[in-house]
């Protein structure tokens, strides 16, 4: 297997890279992405590219013809960038790299990341939806998993190449930047102030897990990738130690922007999660692709507020480096 | 997928191999009722934030400390209770009258006879009460979100149309009963123990046997599904007809 990931300098990308190149079946690894990885890999290569730059992501995907892609350059809006910023990045990343990857001509099996934000919210939506449920997306981010999952669908048809989508839960945890680990990590947290949505989480590591596992399997269709159990905004706040702030109506526009301020941007897709809640049914992909021992979302909770911001160095007096909630 | 011959075992297999590994909810079981804490050990729980939280927007904790002593109380006879599965995912289907007191009745019968929690569908919306409903185990009355509650292997029970006699069983729900096809379905009558329709002795909860389509239907045929609602609210009605005593 040649595999390429893209959006390896994430965190989620760098990690599949790691758990890829360490197996003999794999034959070689190469990512690019905007950002170079920030942790260390082995024989993976990393080339760094702007996914706008279409001449240069074509010709390195090209010369690497690869067989398999873990398609990570999904990018979720303020994790790293703004909310148009990401939209665009996904867009030119999915269909650059994968047409490409499949002009190549060697393309066995495809797995993208997307979110269990293609089925949105309210409505006449279900509560708890499986993958059969209709998609509707409410927010940006939805819309745009939505955009890459028609995408990699099309690219199956024509090529005739099985194409795995994970809707991912808000992918959360210790040490990966995420706008929802961001706003549960601020002193206080605006909750809503009549309702107590269920929502879910996924650790990072069982993000890279499940692509992994879609990719050896060469499973195709959607899955839903879930970490068991759920939490709700007053319970997690609480968990977490941090003060609850009940907020209504528009005040959630004054919330939202003293969250901003204080380090912490809530995009439209933060902001549905905390206001209407955000669950799915993953059954689909612990009978399918094999992922048992999924981190439990209180697990995820819990390692996301044990993730100390002040790391005291050994031997040291005092704190030594001091980092913002929710920084990398 | 098609339902199997052998009774009920596919589909509690079924059930069975689909409930989530248990998440260690600070031993915390979302199914089964636990002794109640303290109130200082169950206010101090509630500061710290350590309880669990279902997907459905349950929250087993609550559910224990409100509402299990409110309906452990209430004057219920159960008869048929071996047919309540100890584990795994039903669906009970049961008269509703004017009130709104069955589905507690139903809770009540299910608590005492196997010590389960019970999931209740099409629990009134009212804004700003959708949230404790939905803690105190209410769920969607969409036919999905009832079908993600018994793939998760809880018990959930279903209201027949709304009547306006004690003693009718309304129209079954067709669309709940399709989706969960596969699922044990069991009818289940309540009714006031005294005479002429009075609760003067409490209220009796029949549950009958399993009521299942015929061997291999398919899981998404609607014809079938269609005959079992008719066949679980003639169940229903024979239990309520059954007079003030046993069925």
């Amino acid at each position: 297997m040649r595999v390429l990931v893209t959006g390896m300098g994430g965190h989620l990308g760098t990690r599949v890279a790691q758990l890829l190149e360490i197996r003999d079946d794999v034959e070689a690894v190469a990512g690019f992405d905007l950002v170079p990885p920030r942790r260390r890999l082995g024989r993976s290569v990393f080339k760094r590219i702007d996914p706008r730059d279409r001449d240069r992501l074509v010709e390195f995907v090209r010369d690497f013809a690869p067989t398999a892609v873990a398609h990570f350059g999904v990018y979720e809006p303020a994790a790293r960038m703004g909310i148009r910023a990401a939209r665009v990045a996904s867009e030119e990343c999915t269909v650059t790299a994968l047409g490409a990857a499949a002009r190549a001509g060697a393309l066995e099996c495809v797995a993208v990341r997307s979110g269990i934000e293609v089925y949105g919210r309210g409505g006449r939506r279900p509560e708890v939806p499986d993958e059969h449920a209709p998609l509707g997306p409410t927010t940006p981010y939805g819309r745009t998993c939505l955009d890459v999952e028609a995408h990699a669908a099309g690219l199956a048809r024509r090529h005739d190449v099985p194409v795995a989508s994970l809707r991912f839960a808000p992918i959360s945890g210790s040490r990966a930047p995420s706008p929802i680990g961001r706003l549960l990590r601020l002193p206080a947290v605006p909750v809503p102030a009549l309702a107590d949505p269920p929502f879910q989480l996924l650790h990072t590591d069982d993000a890279a897990r499940a692509m992994v596992a879609a990719l050896d399997r060469r499973a195709q269709g959607p899955f839903n990738v879930v970490g068991p159990g759920a939490a709700s905004p007053w319970q997690a706040v609480r968990l977490g130690g941090r003060v609850p702030v009940p907020v209504a109506g528009p005040g959630w526009l004054v919330a939202n922007r003293i969250a901003e301020l204080a380090g912490s941007p809530v995009p439209p897709h933060v902001l549905e999660l905390v206001r209407r809640g955000r669950v799915a049914d993953g059954g689909r992909a612990v009978d399918e692709l094999g992922l048992v021992g999924l981190v439990p979302t209180q697990e995820v909770l819990a390692d996301l507020f044990a993730w100390a911001s002040v790391t005291p160095l050994p031997g040291a007096g005092r704190p030594a480096v001091v980092a913002t909630p929710g920084s990398s | 997928m098609r339902i199997a011959a052998a009774p009920g075992s596919r589909a509690e297999d079924r059930a069975e191999d689909r409930a989530p590994p248990p998440a260690p909810n600070y031993g915390i079981d979302s199914d089964r009722l636990l002794d109640r804490d303290s109130l200082p050990a169950a206010l101090r729980r509630r500061w710290d934030g350590r309880y669990a939280v279902d997907e459905f927007g349950g929250d087993p904790h609550l559910q224990d400390f409100l509402l299990a002593p409110v309906v452990g109380r209430l004057p219920v006879r159960t008869v048929g209770a071996e047919h309540l599965p100890a584990s795994g995912g039903a669906l009970l289907v049961a008269n509703l009258g004017v009130g709104l007191l069955e589905p507690l009745l139903v809770a009540g019968a299910v608590q005492r006879a196997v010590d389960r929690r019970l999931r209740l569908v099409g629990l009134p919306t009212l804004p700003g009460l959708g949230a404790l409903t939905h803690k105190l185990g209410g769920i969607g009355r969409r036919a999905g979100d009832v079908a993600a509650v018994l793939r998760a292997g809880h018990l959930a029970a279903v209201p027949l149309g709304r009547t306006l006699s004690p003693r009718a069983a309304g129209e079954a729900p067709r669309l709940v009963i399709g989706a969960t096809l596969g699922f044990p379905v069991l009818p289940v009558a309540v009714r006031p123990s005294g005479p002429v329709g009075l609760p003067a002795g409490g209220w009796v909860v029949a549950v009958g046997p399993l009521c299942r389509p015929p061997e291999g239907t398919a899981t998404d045929d609607p014809l079938a599904a269609a005959e079992l609602a008719e066949e679980v609210r003639r169940a229903v009605a024979a239990m309520l007809r059954g007079g003030g005593g046993d069925p």
